[in-house]
């Protein structure tokens, strides 16, 4: 299970034009989801409203639940998908992603933590708390996979191992704590309902950091050419994939505690993105944050519209959506092997 | 002494011992909780039936919640030693295979859908989740080779998948919560009547399982043995595959999926007396039950005075015997 295809590198795709059209989705998909949900709004109302100039009523719910939710959705899914190219690089394992090697989870437990045993601690916090999460359990998984030979495989089932400890302890919280069982379960599944402007601004700071992964992705490249390569064209590998690693866990840790722990955009974006452009990281990075900004909009747009005033979790749907394509990737490998 | 005898020694004591574990932890379970029972209450309680309050407490909650915690581990590590053989994947087991989450999803969704449902029928629509999640996760796996990698990714994947449907329904029902602490898998709150329900089926798949041991010890030599031997081997094969079906489906209706049982029970009872079907079988209910059992005890006291599922307690236990299984990776083919 090799990630650079060789075939698709070669593959002649403007990556300028494709940039252009994901962008151009993403923007149609904005104006849908800022209309879906257990209040309709049209179009053309969304338009006045947002221009400042429309008398429509809709103009308060726009601005204080669609519109923070659309900015939520577009950051975190990008942040998550970025991370998780990133991580499919450094680990040179096309299975590697922050849900399956347990980071996610390692968040989660650390943000419920957070929210059931200091619930008066600033929200500044939030974010941090998850962010050491992530790190410990990034840590922990390094340390398991570093005394084995950090093989792609064993590396999944450490995550995987992982995962079930720290699901078992918000399991714990949940069960201890009844009270606060449903914001629980919300982080179990992720979502962004009750979500607005202050989850916006704990997610901005993701931002430089997922442009500073953008700016390392001819490193990125070298280091796909595997160790000794790497090693022989000068690079610090070890130095290298640390910082790498760093960076990805910080921006998974603020989408975490934005939005709780939503799978599969970390790892069906960036395939998805690899058949589209290959695997050169300057393009795949961005076209992997846009396929992964327009999956989590997506989600949650129909999480929001298919069983209006019921909203589905966008964690749900992403699962329910990303999990066969996993199979299905799963499948490939298999045939190819 | 020569080494057959020193094994059956070996063997003989083994059983002793998880016997008498298991009887202790019986009378440990039925006399720790919320209400302490003094453990000499609880032997006179068998022999002299008087109508005291901690009887009453004895017979209609403590006694049938330490049965069910003995079927439902015996149950799913028999299940998970049944996988294990068949598929011959060190991590097969009622939970990788996305057999507990298949079986969850039905029942849940049963009960939300159906409320007045039978508690009777909750265990064939658990059967038919289970069979349902077994196969999925096999169809895809098994495509070119099983590895014991596969394997695992492929479950985790459909574990992903139905649970998430199973908490997209519990969402659109009134009794989230309840339906969340039975998610995880507990055994507290069960009465005679869940007894009732999985005695048959728990039973009888565990004693046909004993009965097919034989047949599994030789299928695990190899097929083509097998064949030569003259075992019908794809008999055997969906013998085994309804069994697991039939076990970790009714532990599932009855207690949730409790996870992690299947998984590590099979491995230790391996070391403990070696690769002979015939005795993993029976040493796995044994030792599975101790597992509940005791893991039943402990859930008591994570939460204190709250009790805690039961599978939050073997989670932590077998998450990290799973990453102790991953770590040696050479034991796993790769």
């Amino acid at each position: 299970m090799r990630i650079t295809e060789q075939t698709t590198l070669n593959k002649k795709r403007r990556p300028l034009v494709l940039l252009f059209i994901l962008t151009l989705l993403l923007l149609l998909l904005s104006a849908v989801s800022l209309g879906v949900g257990a209040v309709y709004i049209s179009p053309l109302d969304i338009i006045t409203d947002l221009m400042g100039t429309g008398a429509s009523s809709h103009a308060f719910i726009i601005q204080e639940y669609r519109l923070p939710r659309l900015y939520i959705a577009m950051i975190a899914g990008a942040g998550l998908a970025t991370a998780g190219a990133v991580l499919q690089g450094i680990l040179r394992n096309p299975l590697a992603s922050p849900d399956v090697i347990g980071v996610t989870k390692g968040a989660g437990l650390a943000a419920v933590i957070v929210i059931v045993l200091f619930p008066d601690s600033p929200v500044f916090w939030l974010p941090v708390s998850a962010f050491l999460g992530a790190a410990a359990a990034a840590a922990a998984l390094m340390l398991f996979a570093h005394k084995n030979g950090v093989k792609p495989a064993t590396l999944a089932l450490i995550g995987i191992a992982l995962g079930a400890i720290f699901q078992a302890g918000i399991e714990y919280f949940m069960i201890k704590f009844p009270d606060d069982v449903n914001s629980t379960l919300l982080w179990l599944a992720g979502s962004l309902w009750g979500r607005g402007w202050e989850q916006v601004w704990m997610l901005l700071p993701s931002v430089p950091f997922a442009i500073a992964l953008w700016l390392l992705s001819a490193k990125l490249d070298i280091l796909n050419l595997g160790d000794d390569l790497a090693i022989g064209l000068g690079q610090k590998t070890k130095q290298l994939r640390y910082v790498l690693l760093t960076l990805s866990v910080i921006i998974i840790g603020m989408c975490v505690a934005a939005i709780g722990s939503i799978g599969f955009i970390g790892l069906i974006a960036p395939h998805v993105a690899r058949k589209l452009t290959g695997s050169r990281h300057k393009f795949l990075l961005p076209v992997s944050a846009l396929i992964g900004a327009l999956f989590l909009l997506a989600a949650d747009s129909l999480g929001r519209g298919l069983f209006p005033p019921i909203e589905i979790p966008a964690g749900i749907v992403t699962a329910v959506i990303g999990a066969p394509y996993f199979l299905y990737l799963l499948r490939r490998e298999g045939k190819k092997a | 002494m020569n080494r057959a005898s020193k094994q059956k020694v070996t063997i003989y004591l083994t059983a002793f011992i998880g016997i008498i574990l298991l009887l202790i932890g019986v009378v440990l379970s039925i006399s720790v909780g919320a209400a302490d029972i003094k453990a000499q209450t609880v032997l006179h309680s068998f022999i002299d039936w008087d109508e005291s309050k901690e009887q009453v407490i004895i017979r209609t909650l403590r006694l049938p919640r330490a049965v069910i915690g003995v079927l439902v581990g015996a149950s799913l590590a028999v299940a998970g030693a049944l996988m294990q053989a068949i598929t011959k994947n060190a991590l097969a087991s009622p939970q990788v295979f996305g057999v507990n989450a298949g079986a969850s999803l039905f029942v849940v969704s049963s009960l939300v859908l159906f409320p007045g449902l039978s508690s009777a029928s909750l265990v064939y629509a658990a059967f038919l989740g289970a069979a349902l999640g077994g196969v999925i996760v096999y169809s895809f796996a098994s495509g070119g080779g099983m590895t014991p990698v596969k394997l695992a990714l492929a479950g985790m994947a459909v574990h992903f998948f139905l649970s998430s449907l199973t908490q997209g329904v519990v969402l659109f029902s009134d009794q989230g919560k309840d339906a969340l602490y039975w998610m995880v898998g507990a055994i507290n709150g069960k009465s005679w009547t869940h007894v009732e329900l999985m005695l048959p089926w728990s039973l009888g798949g565990l004693i046909l399982a004993a009965a097919l041991s034989r047949s599994i010890s030789v299928l695990v030599l190899g097929e083509s043995l097998a064949q030569g031997l003259g075992q019908k081997v794809t008999q055997i094969r969906i013998l085994a595959g309804l069994l697991v079906i039939v076990l970790a489906g009714a532990s599932v209706a009855v207690a949730g999926p409790v996870g992690f049982v299947g998984l590590i029970v099979p491995h230790i009872v391996k070391k403990l007396v070696g690769g002979d079907y015939r005795r993993i079988i029976p040493f796995s209910a044994l030792f599975g039950a101790l597992l509940v059992v005791y893991a039943d005890i402990l859930s008591r006291f994570i939460a204190y005075p709250f009790e805690s599922p039961v599978g939050i307690v073997t989670a932590l236990i077998g998450a990290p015997f799973f990453l102790y299984l991953a770590k040696q990776g050479r034991g796993i083919k790769q």
